[in-house]
């Protein structure tokens, strides 16, 4: 017998067309913009990133919306795309890790190091891996430490490289985040050479960049990014610091 | 996980918009987590936010507010309330600190405001995260009145399409713009999503259809 992938049967978000009944309810809610009309509704398989929208929003009239676990590579569409999915090397429900919002216990950011997140694909536009690869390779060759529990850092082939492996490099999802450290004077080379690098994707990116609170207050990241006019916008997220035990050798 | 970061705003809208978040580290303080995560809600809601989720199973749009209550996974996962005022957030940030629950809390929002709230309950602040906005091919973005509501859904559950479409059903009197709001706030799993500042950006961008 042969294999889904041989028949070709690959998508997990489909559209049954002896059900579909045209009524056009389904098409604003698909966040890539991938369902579309002919005789019924069809589903662009190439543009679909699985997030199941389509099917958790339950507008369909006749449930004529079918999810189907995929084959790699294109199981990992939904484990990037759909929040709810729990990513094996995470433990956490969504794309990312607990970054810095757990720090205070975890002691992953130290003083003297930054923490940034590259968001690809948000808001909106979703990304395909060859652009994640172009920049993931641009930071490795300036030393910085992807976070070794991140769902990208585990595509990678060698995070000294930042190389993605190749099989992936055209599966596209709604998002995907590269985190990483570095230590504090490495900054403006990176978000110089991020600033070079985002301007050669076909994608958006969400750029965020955490640092510890000094005792009397101040931020030391401020003085970096008025320095280089780099824009940061008025509201972020403050760590209270209030989980324990705290993390020995923090601030 | 950057659900709650990159909300984009006048200063003016982001002012009644503040989140927080609740979560154990995993494998360090998460077992036997869920009782602390529950109180952490039972405590927001007697400040009255707008809303409240818990990644893994929903938020008070997709389901009722005891349902989330009873089902707050035992070793740990993610719970947010949402505040359309600052008063009020910082409320229960106080009460929170004075109840000393031993997990991580975020607050996102004005970082001056936030700060500020923080010095008062007592709190100095650990780390703080930045969005330094949107870099790339940002000619494929939709308006900014879409995109101040679509990214109160970090996720991306919410499209830019469908705030289209709601906006276009409020402006020919086919829907009210509560309704609209609940559609697309059920979206939102983590009930981040912020139905009263988005009643009042789909308010303004029906208007200019």
């Amino acid at each position: 017998m042969k294999s889904k992938k041989e028949r070709g049967e690959i998508a997990v978000m489909k559209i049954d067309p002896d059900v579909c009944i045209a009524c056009e309810v389904c098409l604003p809610y698909c966040p890539m913009g991938a369902i579309s009309m002919d005789d019924v509704a069809v589903i662009d398989q190439d543009e679909c990133v699985d997030c199941g929208v389509c099917l958790k929003s339950g507008v369909c009239p006749v449930d004529c919306i079918i999810y189907e676990p995929a084959l790699w590579p294109r199981a990992l569409r939904a484990d990037f795309s759909n929040p709810a999915t729990e990513h094996k090397t995470t433990g956490l429900p969504g794309r990312g890790t607990e970054e810095v919002k757990t720090n205070e216990v975890t002691g992953r950011l130290k003083p003297g190091w930054l923490a940034m997140g590259i968001e690809f694909g948000r808001p909106v536009t979703g990304a395909r891996f060859r652009d994640v690869d172009k920049v993931s390779r641009a930071l490795a060759k300036l030393g910085v430490k992807f976070e070794p529990k991140n769902p990208v850092t585990f595509l990678m082939e060698d995070p000294s490289t930042g190389k993605i492996q190749p099989d992936v490099l055209n599966e596209k999802v709604l998002s995907a985040i590269i985190e990483c450290v570095f230590p504090r004077e490495k900054a403006p080379e990176v978000l110089k050479t991020l600033q070079k690098v985002t301007r050669e994707i076909d994608t958006v990116c969400s750029v965020e960049m955490a640092d510890l609170v000094e005792p009397d207050e101040r931020v030391p990241m401020d003085k970096i990014l008025a320095d280089l006019g780099i824009f940061y916008r008025i509201n972020g997220k403050t760590n209270t610091g209030l989980g324990r035990p705290k993390f020995k050798g923090g601030n | 996980m950057t659900h709650t970061l990159h909300r984009s705003g006048t200063k003016e809208s982001l002012s009644g918009d503040y989140i927080l978040l609740y979560m154990p580290a995993f494998g360090i303080n998460s077992a036997d987590s869920g009782p602390k995560l529950r109180k952490f809600l039972e405590i927001t809601l007697r400040h009255n936010p707008v809303n409240i989720g818990d990644t893994r199973r929903g938020n008070k749009y997709s389901l009722d507010v005891q349902n989330i209550l009873d089902n707050v996974k035992k070793d740990g996962t993610v719970v947010h309330a949402v505040f359309d005022n600052e008063k009020a957030a910082a409320a229960a940030l106080k009460e929170l600190k004075e109840a000393d629950l031993g997990l991580s809390l975020v607050v996102s929002g004005i970082f001056d405001r936030v700060k500020e709230h923080c010095q008062k309950a007592g709190i100095h602040r650990h780390a703080v995260t930045y969005s330094l906005g949107i870099w790339g091919k940002t000619e494929k973005l939709p308006p900014e009145q879409s995109l101040d509501i679509v990214t109160m859904c970090g996720h991306g559950m919410i499209s830019a399409s469908l705030v289209d479409s709601l906006a276009e059903e409020v402006k020919a009197g086919r829907k009210k713009v509560e309704d609209a709001v609940r559609e697309m706030a059920r979206l939102c799993d983590c009930g981040i999503f912020n139905p009263v500042r988005a009643a009042k950006l789909l308010t303004a961008l029906a208007g200019t259809k």
